[in-house]
């Protein structure tokens, strides 16, 4: 079954760490994915949403919706207007961290993938779970 | 979410420690203090990564200006990183082959260890 855990959070600096820090522990409770790749996708939360403040510039508010799945976590991170333009280089305020940015995001998640809506702009990434091994005991944060 | 920097200095190098998570809210601390230092004179940086949780792109951004900066004065800033999460970041985004990067702070300015 999904599970499906949602998130607000205004589009300053200051709140990157929370959207971060949700979307790692939620990544963790079902077994498959690996601490490694928790951390790849705490990079890509963060890139994203760095990426939309970066584009908003006078504020508004980010949602984060997780879609958490046996097979994979779906992260939706949304923002009014075209914010994430800098993710994807229609205009580049800092070329070197938009470059660094755009190869962290195709890297480090399964799928990156742009829409657009009439009043928004969501930027879906997308981590598969392994399948769970009872040997291993790889992925899953302790309960 | 606190940033810590600490410079110390040790060979002729200004050794900056880095310690917590380097995001977009904490880099402008990180690239005003390289900033302070190269202003101050210091040719030789080394910034000591061991103690960072997080670095993003937008680290990787102040650690690149700071390189930038400092070789317009013929100097060099090099790093210490031996985790494994942090050096992924270098590496997808080409920066092992960017900057120098030690295993210990005592490798990179030659040091017996002490201070």
């Amino acid at each position: 079954m999904d599970c499906v855990v949602e998130l607000e959070i205004p589009a300053r600096p200051e709140f990157v760490g929370i959207a971060r820090m949700a979307v790692g522990a939620l990544a963790g409770i079902r077994p498959g994915l690996a601490y490694e790749r928790i951390d790849d996708l705490r990079i890509v939360v963060s890139e994203a949403c760095t990426s939309a403040i970066e584009g908003l510039a006078g504020g508004g508010v980010l949602r984060v919706r997780c879609v958490d799945g046996p097979k994979s976590l779906e992260v939706r991170i949304q923002a009014p207007g075209s914010a994430f333009e800098s993710a994807f280089p229609i205009n580049e305020p800092d070329p070197e961290a938009d470059n660094f940015r755009i190869s962290l995001i195709r890297a480090l998640v399964d799928d990156a993938d742009l829409r657009s809506s009439g009043d928004h702009t969501e930027l879906c990434l997308v981590m598969r779970r392994e399948a769970a091994s009872e040997e291993d005991g790889e992925g899953a944060l302790p309960a | 979410m606190d940033l810590g920097l600490d410079v110390k200095e040790r060979n002729g190098w200004a050794v900056l420690s880095v310690q917590g998570e380097v995001d977009v809210y904490t880099a402008p601390q990180f690239r005003e203090q390289l900033i302070q230092l190269v202003d101050q004179g210091q040719r030789q940086i080394l910034v000591d990564l061991e103690g960072v949780e997080f670095l993003d792109s937008t680290g990787l951004g102040v650690l690149v200006g700071g390189l930038k900066r400092v070789r317009s004065h013929d100097g060099d800033l090099a790093l210490v990183c031996t985790q494994r999460r942090i050096l992924k970041v270098l590496e997808i985004t080409g920066l092992t082959k960017v900057f120098t990067i030690h295993d210990s702070v005592d490798a990179a300015v030659g040091g017996d260890g002490q201070g």
